[in-house]
């Protein structure tokens, strides 16, 4: 009997683990350095300011300079807090962090016939990310679910009203839009038919700019998504967790010096790697839109730099022009919109897709069968949504009753309540 | 298991970079606590109460919600991923599951688990106009829009949600 753990792996095996994950180590700190960077620049652009200019060219040394300042500052344990779980917390948000990181391809030569792996000198061949496995699009959602200890755990430990009350916050949104993220996250799967990420990246390369997911599941799951994710995120227009004006700096306000800079670095890093996920799922990650495929694997890397470019932007964008939302109209958002839309979108691509391959047989044709399928999922989605709508005003007319409140006023109320103010004059 | 070990790696590494970024910030930061410098943060203010040990219910009924919902989530995936082989013996079974999901889910919003917030006061519609007559010719400024305290009108949320018809 061979042994579980050993089976399989070689020295070179071992060595190659090494070299990719302090290679992955690297592009993840310099990525989160020159997102941080980033987005000051564009913010400040803006808001019609110049932003950091100062240190290095273009003041990209910014990032650097702020994490060495913040390695020099006190580091405060507050006495009431819980000392052990307040100094486990940064890392459990910082390590989840860059372990996302692990499942997406950044580089490699998707064109026909390629499937965006290299074999190197010593004869091994693998992909250009740090871990092709079976079951990535899983690792990603552990991962996402995992960094919310680190949150939760951070404002629990505290031993103080804000970060206690960000925590709960955070945790209850990051929950909820969990769901709406794995319900989208479903079609992508229906259609690729695979959970490796590279195995979505080859999918999606096989039908050139409209094999790209986004257009094949229908561009609902991909606004799903984006939607979530940035809620996932917690950054704007969903930082209630760290709204200034009521919770002063969130789950990390007693947090300070070095600790205060893990929980920054994960966030951002977060952020990038969301923005690479979105690209690797649904805009086909490295593989090149048109055919236009140049320099082999490298080529594949400006492919995904500039698709990954374009969401960074848009999250920055985001955080400069939308206002924040209230804490009720973000979770009606998530729990009454997104999730029976991506649920409903999930059912009806799965419908199309079985009635496609002929599975249903109602018809002669597959497209009568898949005419069929459509006419019936509307007809149960207007049923949906209509019991939705009736729900959400049940509930709305039992608190008022509740309250011993008139209910809503009809039009024959507001018609006499019209009629009597003229009388009376 | 090779195909994991690069991540266990990474792991390694993440928690050494975190390790040793404590290290250096314990030899580098300088260390001089005071009483009011480890008292929990509240605007220079002085704590006056505990962090409160309770919350609203709601919270934990959006975890307890959350977990139906995870649960449906790992029963949609296997299903995504083999539903070409299931056929339509699959789509049905997985039609009535969400179906049923669903269901509950409408019960539970129609209950308010789900209901965050105050309600919307619908004032437009109330809104009291004051004639300008003879008599008074005095606008007040500020009361229109009121309704009047001894009936409060009050209209249901209307909510923004065009629901899952899109």
């Amino acid at each position: 009997m061979t042994n579980f753990l050993s089976d399989g792996v070689s020295a070179g095996d071992i060595v190659l683990a090494g070299i990719k994950a302090v290679i992955a180590f690297v592009i993840c700190l310099v990525a989160t350095m020159l997102m941080v960077w980033f987005e000051r620049k564009v913010v400040s652009r803006l808001q019609n300011r110049i932003g950091p200019n100062v240190t290095g060219p273009f003041g990209l040394l910014q990032t650097l300079a702020d994490g060495i300042k913040l390695f020099f500052k006190e580091d405060i344990i507050p006495s009431r807090s819980d000392r052990f779980v307040f100094q486990l917390a940064p890392y459990l948000s910082l390590v989840p962090a860059f372990l996302t990181f692990a499942i997406i391809p950044i580089a490699g030569d998707f064109s026909p016939g390629n499937d965006g792996t290299v074999t190197l000198p010593g004869g091994q061949v693998t992909g250009f990310q740090v871990a092709d496995v079976p079951a990535g699009i899983l690792f990603f959602l552990a991962m996402s679910s995992l960094g919310i200890y680190g949150i939760m755990l951070a404002g629990w430990s505290s031993g103080s009203k804000y970060p206690l009350l960000g925590s709960v916050r955070a945790t209850a949104q990051a929950i909820s839009y969990e769901a709406a993220l794995g319900l989208s996250l479903a079609s992508v799967i229906l259609v690729s038919g695979t959970l490796s990420t590279s195995g979505i990246v080859q999918a999606q390369a096989e039908g050139g700019f409209f094999g790209m997911n986004m257009i094949v599941t229908g561009f609902v799951p991909f606004f799903v998504f984006i939607v979530a994710g940035t809620a996932e995120l917690n950054r704007p227009p969903f930082d209630l967790v760290e709204a200034e004006q009521e919770l002063v700096g969130g789950f990390h306000t007693e947090y300070s010096s070095i600790r205060f800079a893990m929980f920054f670095l994960a966030e951002f890093m977060n952020t990038v790697t969301m923005g690479a996920i979105i690209v690797t799922l649904f805009m086909g990650g490295p593989s090149a839109w048109f055919g236009l495929y140049f320099l082999g694997w490298f080529g594949g890397f400006v492919w995904f730099f500039a698709k990954l470019l374009l969401f960074l932007f848009m999250f920055v964008w985001f955080r400069a022009t939308l206002p924040r939302l209230r804490y009720d109209q973000l979770m009606d958002l998530g729990w009454k919109l997104l999730i029976p839309i991506s649920l409903g979108w999930l059912l009806v691509l799965g419908g199309i897709r079985v009635a496609q391959n002929g599975d249903i047989g109602l018809f002669e044709s597959n497209t009568a069968d898949v005419i069929f399928v459509l006419a019936v999922s509307l007809a149960i989605m207007a049923i949906g949504a209509t019991l939705l709508q009736k729900a959400i005003t049940n509930s709305a007319q039992e608190r008022l009753a509740s309250r011993g409140l008139r209910s809503v006023p009809t039009q024959q109320d507001l018609a006499a309540s019209t009629t009597e103010q003229d009388g009376g004059h | 298991m090779a195909q994991y070990l690069p991540i266990f790696a990474l792991l390694v590494v993440a928690v050494l970079f975190a390790a040793l970024s404590f290290a250096a910030s314990k030899l580098l930061a300088p260390r001089n606590p005071t009483e009011e410098k480890l008292a929990p943060y509240e605007c220079g203010i002085i704590p006056g109460r505990e962090p409160p040990q309770r919350f609203p219910v709601r919270f934990y009924l959006v975890a307890m919600l959350f977990i139906v919902f995870d649960i449906e989530i790992v029963f949609l995936y296997p299903w995504a991923m083999t539903y070409g082989d299931l056929g339509l013996f699959g789509l049905l079974a997985i039609l009535l599951f969400s179906a049923l999901v669903f269901e509950s889910f409408v019960y539970l919003i129609s209950k308010g688990a789900l209901d965050w917030g105050p309600l919307q006061v619908n004032r437009r519609q109330q809104a009291t106009v004051v004639a300008r007559t003879a008599e008074s010719t005095i606008r007040k400024v500020g009361t229109e829009g009121r309704y009047s305290e001894a009936e409060p009108v009050v209209t249901a949320a209307s909510s923004t949600l065009e629901t899952g018809a899109a």
